[in-house]
């Protein structure tokens, strides 16, 4: 067997061009494949640290308060529990954020915009300055109690400059409706289709604006030491919580025909009925669980351009191979002759055909590596429109070194197909045959 | 008792709608240690006989049998094993493999099938067959390398590799000038007498088939001589029969 392995692995070499140029179609389907996987498998990640950027979290924790009307605001008024019950579960938490926000209209000059408006406490979200670049005015104006912060776009559709003082409608914790005045500090780049939508104020005028008292909020969002411990942590997290504080139930989905977890746990919490206090811990996951639809798109793509690139390239190898069993007939019955068994003739031409489709994935694969490293060098800067889909303003990638072995093996295993009939011929001829043939 | 025997042996071959005999009943024996030669011209049988001889075809009827065993029943695979163990080839056109030099293609049926030969004593056989057949300069060349002679000696050194009964050689001379053909001969004969190896070989050559010890000729598929050093060898393998029907009492 040895041996055969060793001729066939020879026998790559006698006919140069042809091998060089089907182990060139072999790695160029190999690399297109395998780039798709490593965009896919860097594009949930990428969007989803991006998103518990802008969102200030990687796990959150929300409030609903009964009141004596049957109806519920949304805030926390003493996160003793929460932030004991974090404590606690040990999970690997860099920062704590606590945030209110609303949707409202924004009114400067007759122009008017409806938009949501994060109100952060800035003294402590020291790295919301690092994630989100101003293109115009600066953090420092901040300080200033009715400070604003715009999106570019945003900007331009109000017609507002740093300075302008704007105007805005919106309800309180418990429905009425009130007006405020911000003054914008300053205008930020856009951060891709959803950076667009970020406004940011300071919390403690957000508050004042819902209704709140000072020190309250509503969204506690728990930045971890990487988009890895989510899950882990928010179970942990759960757990520990379901002992001292009410809680929703998490991640029910779609009973309500709701298209994502969030909006399900929305319209779930609308239904039930309890009283007092109930807290809902979600995590970046679920917010973005069309992120998941996506990557599986990306990946059934690849698979998809994987299978089709490789039919064309099997009708290839298999032509191919019935050209080399009619070349090495006479090889065939010599070998034959000597005592080679049948299954060893087969086995030769499938070694051969084998050696090719690895040798061919192995320098798709390190192609698609070089590709991926040298298109990660690029910087597309921070305000990119694709933005949520980097990583610092870089398009990263990541190839799951199990999607690599499992384009290998699919390769591997189609070429075998490919070669079955030839290679399942030349073992079928008598040597006698064989012998005759090459006269 | 006769190493090789043919018992009216017919080989049929399908040729569009019609049928080719190319052996037509044949029967001869063969002792052991002989250096035979089947001579005739082309197209007269030599290559199917030998092919059936040596067990990579099979005769339409009649019985081919090896050291007294018959193998008309056998399977491909233990046919297969058969050639391994007892056969040496060397072929019209050498039939080297064009990947292995010089010594890996002497080596190359030694890795084949189940008996494991020590490194040493595997190394010490090969070089010494090397050394036989001349080619000690030319170990590590390529067959496309060598000239027509140089391969053929090549090939007897592989046929010779597995110590063999029996070493088919057709045509071995067909494609070389007349001189080198003669040492090719030379070398076969000579290598016949150290190693009492028995050589069967073809040829259409009528200056090369008198260094023979038992010349079978034939013609249109049929035998027309079969002659053992100068004696009339028609008679089937009679000691073979004794000894059979020694072993059944
Ligand atoms: N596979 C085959 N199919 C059809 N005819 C064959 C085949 N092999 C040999 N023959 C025919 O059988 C006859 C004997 O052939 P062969 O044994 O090769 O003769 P030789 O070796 O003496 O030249 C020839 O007429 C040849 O054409
Ligand atoms: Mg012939």
């Amino acid at each position: 067997m040895k041996t055969l392995a060793n001729i066939a692995l020879r026998n790559l070499s006698r006919q140069k061009r042809r091998s060089i140029l089907l182990g060139s179609a072999i790695a160029f389907g190999v690399m297109i494949v395998t780039l798709i996987n490593g965009f896919a498998g860097a594009f949930s990640e990428n969007v989803s640290e991006n998103f518990s950027n802008l969102m200030a979290g990687h796990i959150f924790l929300s409030g609903s308060e009964k009141e004596a009307g049957g109806k519920e605001l949304s805030v926390i008024r003493d996160d003793s529990a929460l932030t004991a019950a974090v404590k606690a579960s040990g999970a690997p938490v860099k920062y704590i954020t606590r945030r209110s926000a609303f949707t409202g209209t924004l009114i400067f000059e007759g122009k008017k915009i409806r938009t949501n408006v994060d109100g952060a406490d800035l003294e402590q979200e020291t790295f919301l300055r690092e994630r989100l670049l101003l293109k115009k005015g600066s953090w420092d104006a901040m300080t200033e109690a009715g400070a604003l912060i715009l999106s570019e776009k945003i900007a331009a559709k109000l017609n507002v400059e740093v300075g302008d003082r704007i105007l805005v409608q919106m309800q309180t914790v418990t429905g009425q409706n009130n007006v405020g005045e911000f003054t914008l500090a300053g205008i930020s780049y856009d951060a891709g289709i959803f950076g667009q939508m970020m406004s940011y104020a300071n919390l403690a005028y957000v508050n004042e604006l819902l209704g709140l008292k000072p020190g309250e909020y509503q969204t506690m969002g728990l930045m971890l030491d990487g988009l890895k411990h989510t899950e882990k942590s928010a179970s942990d997290i759960y757990a520990g919580l379901s002992e001292s504080v009410q809680l929703f139930t998490r991640g029910e989905k779609d009973e309500n025909g709701a298209q994502t977890p969030f909006q399900a746990l929305l319209k779930q919490q609308k239904k039930e009925s309890w009283e007092g206090v109930r807290y809902r811990l979600f995590t970046i996951n679920e917010v973005l669980s069309q992120v998941q639809q996506i990557v599986a798109a990306l990946d059934t793509t690849a698979a998809v351009i994987l299978v089709v690139l490789f039919v064309i390239i099997m009708v290839g190898i298999t032509n191919t191979f019935r050209m080399v069993m009619f070349e090495r007939i006479g090889e065939i019955g010599t070998m034959r002759a000597l005592g080679v068994q049948r299954g060893g003739v087969r086995s030769m031409f499938l070694l051969e055909a084998v050696f090719l489709a690895l040798g061919g994935a192995v320098v798709g694969i390190l192609l698609a590596l070089v590709a991926m490293s040298i298109i990660s060098l690029i910087n597309f800067g921070m305000n990119s429109p694709a933005f949520i889909l980097m990583k610092n303003g870089h398009l990263s990638f990541y190839l799951p070194p199990l999607k690599a072995i499992g384009n290998i093996l699919v390769i591997a295993a189609l070429t075998l197909v490919a070669v079955a009939s030839p290679a399942g011929k030349a073992a079928k001829l008598t040597p006698a045959e064989a012998l005759r043939t090459s006269k | 008792m006769g190493i090789v025997e043919l018992q009216n042996v017919r080989k049929v071959y399908p040729l569009g709608k019609l049928q080719v005999e190319a052996v037509k009943g044949v029967s001869f024996c063969i002792e052991k240690g002989d250096f035979i030669s089947i001579a005739g011209p082309s197209g007269s049988g030599k290559t199917t006989i030998l092919n059936m001889i040596g067990l990579v075809d099979q005769p339409t009827s009649g019985e081919v049998l090896l050291d007294g065993k018959p193998t008309s029943s056998l399977k491909d695979a233990e046919l297969t094993r058969l050639r391994h163990e007892t056969l040496g080839f060397i072929f019209q056109s050498f039939n080297l493999i064009p990947v292995l030099n010089v010594w890996e293609n002497i080596e190359f049926p030694l890795l084949l099938g189940k008996t494991r030969v020590g490194k040493d004593e595997k190394k010490e056989w090969i070089d010494h067959l090397i050394e036989e057949v001349g080619l000690s300069d030319w170990r590590k060349h390529k067959p496309n390398e060598l000239s027509g002679g140089q391969r053929q000696r090549v090939a007897i050194a592989r046929a010779l590799v597995t110590r063999p009964q029996i070493v088919l050689a057709d045509e071995p001379t067909a494609n070389l000038d007349s001189a080198t053909g003669e040492q090719i001969l030379e070398l076969m004969k000579k290598i016949n007498r150290e190693l009492e190896t028995t050589f069967i070989f073809s040829t259409h050559d009528a200056r090369i088939v008198d260094t023979a010890d038992h010349i079978i000729r034939l013609r249109d598929g049929l035998v027309t001589e079969n002659r053992r050093r100068d004696e009339d060898a028609t008679a089937a393998c009679a000691s073979a029969d004794a000894s059979s029907g020694a072993a059944g009492a």
